[in-house]
């Protein structure tokens, strides 16, 4: 019995489950895709109300559609954990062997590729922690002069004007008369102090630890009838798991650029002989 | 199995793993409670769902992804939500923008009560319970629907308003009105159409009628899945217009796409996904002209849509798809986007065009075949 530990520890940091569980995760991504067709409306709401509450209410409402999402979720985990016990295995007998290494900078290069197996463990970290603990408050609209304050806190949202410009061009027919580039003028306060900042699409604003984005914004075309008062539409979101994506990219940018180095300098002249 | 035991353990492993998952989320769900009320707690129609929290409190989130709180009249309202998303229940007066809500309204049994206010003029309603209440002043015309009077809104004193125009959410928030909107980012499917008036049902308190007209609605269809099992050739439709700068069409995931592949025919933009009434480009839906036998087009007589060589002279280049030159066209009744009430029979009458065979003698109440030319223009040619 006083075996089954270590026996659990190695089966859990083979190569084969590595190789079963990626084939396991291509079959049920697959699935995912035939899944998703003509459903986002069931996958959507999971970025609004969180994993937990989702997966009471959408996903077990719609189990045909989303039980590929679940078994994602099983196979992201255990694979999170094959990638732990593998590397940290690879660590330890790198440490073991560090008598082997003359030179202190050689030997951190060859913890390279450990580092982006630990990055993307914190990357997923962070998508599972930003759908557990997000605070979101979705489809808040505002039309010019008018404000919305993030309940229970002070931060206000204060609309000040909407700056576009029209698709000028002649080639694309389709997008003629269309607004490109929408931009919102925000005043952002707390009650102590405020800032102005402009929002659009693919440009959020941060604030007081919070992420603007815009949705959805009026008018998209240039004035004829039936034309939309301006609006736009942001989402506000407390987000717990921006540090971890940022800590995992800037680790693993880190360790690829480690292993870039020894690939392209140490191997290249031959001077690793050890 | 026996030269390779890693994997067949490892398979075990995973299996393990896999079913404490599911375990796990099926504990999540709340295995003491009962299957009536599981299904009770939580509904989606499309984009829109109703899940109740407890028996005074109800969640329902709008086209738009707003959460409102359904509460009991004279209840203190919940934590957790801001003046705008409580709701008071049952509601007692309501200024609807969209036809299809006074239509749900109707279906609940509830029009004359509660509506006050709509965005389409006395003139042309096609509905009596409308045209009586706006005789009697008690619902008022608030003016076109993209310029709202809000004064006179306000004046009418409604507890809820129904909308699809999201500019009109801040006015609302300021008059502190509460609203739903009640379009969606995708055009509603037909399991979504059927039964939207279950999640307007919960705001009114009337969900017996809402799932009476659901069966009724869902026993339509079957009945036309039956009759048209063993229909003959698929003919190919397409549902759209050419404007004077846009191509607008039914998408493949709108209902009457649903419906027309229920009906053992071929939707031809059925690879086209998003908003009901969305922009295709004037050669995709050239294309698809090539091979249709039945274009449904938005127009109605008033708009021009009087025989197929009228809608030729409006777009010189909708005379090239098939069904101006040797199909058949149908344009809707004026008052075809009134009777949401009636969908049921809307459903049969389309099954009924794309599969006359099946129908024989069918007289339609909602559509018309257009002739090749106008009646005067064909008594001068003759």
């Amino acid at each position: 019995m006083t075996r089954l530990p270590a026996i659990v520890w190695r089966q859990l940091g083979g190569v084969r489950l590595t190789v079963v569980v990626l084939l396991l995760l291509v079959v049920d991504c697959a699935m995912g895709y035939w899944s998703l067709r003509g459903n986002n409306t069931v996958f959507a709401p999971l970025n609004d109300v969180g994993l937990f509450p989702w997966a009471r209410t959408y996903g077990m409402n719609d189990l045909i559609h989303t039980a590929w999402f679940f078994t994602l979720l099983a196979l992201l985990f255990i694979l999170a954990i094959n990638t732990f016990v593998c590397a940290t295995d690879r660590v330890i007998a790198l440490f073991k062997s560090r008598s082997r290494f003359t030179r202190p900078g050689r030997f951190a290069l060859k913890f390279a590729p450990h580092i982006m197996h630990y990055a993307v463990i914190v990357i997923l970290t962070g998508y599972l922690s930003s759908y557990l603990f997000s605070d979101v408050y979705p489809s808040q609209t505002l039309a010019p002069g008018t404000a919305i304050t993030v309940p229970g806190t002070r931060v206000r949202l204060e609309f000040l004007s909407f700056d576009y410009q029209y698709y000028e061009g002649k080639r694309l027919e389709f997008f003629e008369d269309r607004v490109l580039s929408p931009e919102a003028r925000l005043k952002l306060s707390n009650g102590v102090t405020e800032r102005t900042a402009a929002i659009s699409l693919n440009r959020p604003v941060r604030y007081e630890g919070y992420g603007v984005f815009m949705k959805n914004f009026a008018p998209k075309k240039r004035g004829r009838k039936n034309i939309s008062r301006p609006y736009v539409e942001v989402s506000i979101r407390k987000d717990p798991g921006v540090s971890f994506y940022f800590t995992g990219m800037a680790l693993f940018s880190l360790g690829l650029v480690m292993y870039a180095y020894q690939w392209l300098f140490v191997k290249a002249h031959g001077e690793e002989r050890q | 199995m026996s030269k390779h035991p890693h994997i067949g353990r490892l398979l075990f492993v995973a299996a393990v793993l896999g079913a404490v998952f599911a375990i796990n989320v099926i504990t999540l769900n709340g295995c003491d409670r009962t299957q009536a009320e599981k299904e009770q707690s939580f509904l989606q129609i499309g984009d829109f769902t109703i899940k109740r929290i407890n028996p005074d409190l109800v969640e329902a989130r709008d086209g738009a992804g707003r959460i409102l709180a359904l509460i009991p009249r004279n209840t203190e309202p919940p934590q957790g939500y801001t003046p705008d998303q409580i709701v008071r229940v049952p509601v007692r007066s309501v200024v609807a923008y969209g036809n299809f809500d006074v239509s749900a309204l109707r279906v609940l049994g509830v029009l004359e009560d509660v509506l006050v206010g709509v965005t389409t003029p006395a003139e042309q309603w096609y509905l009596d319970d409308v045209k009586r209440g706006m005789a009697s002043g008690k619902i008022v015309y608030l003016g076109d629907s993209r310029a709202v009077d809000f004064e006179r809104l306000k004046r009418q004193n409604p507890e809820l308003v129904l909308t699809w125009d999201h500019s009109a959410i801040p006015m609302l928030n300021q008059l502190k009105i509460p609203c739903v909107i009640t379009s969606t980012p995708v055009a509603m499917c037909l399991n979504a159409r059927m039964r939207y008036v279950q999640f307007l049902a919960p705001f009114f308190q009337r969900e017996p009628e809402a799932e009476a007209f659901f069966l009724k609605v869902s026993d339509s269809v079957r009945v036309i899945r039956d009759r048209t099992a063993n229909a003959g050739a698929k003919p190919k439709v397409m549902w759209g217009d050419i404007y004077e700068k846009r191509v607008l069409v039914e998408p493949g995931n709108a209902w009457v796409g649903e419906l027309v592949g229920l009906a053992q025919s071929d939707y031809l933009f059925e690879d086209v996904y998003g908003t009901s009434c969305i922009e295709i480009s004037v050669e995709r839906f050239l294309h698809s002209g090539d091979d249709a036998d039945i274009l449904f087009t938005y127009r109605t007589a008033d708009s021009g849509a009087t025989s197929k060589a009228a809608i030729a002279r409006l777009n010189p280049l909708l005379a090239k798809v098939k069904p101006l030159i040797d199909g058949k066209v149908y344009a809707p009744l004026p008052h075809y986007v009134q009777s949401g009430h009636r969908l049921d029979e809307i459903l049969t009458e389309i099954a009924a065009i794309l599969h006359p065979e099946c129908y024989p003698n069918f007289e339609l109440r909602f559509f018309e075949e257009l002739p090749d030319v106008d009646p005067a223009q064909k008594k001068e040619q003759s």
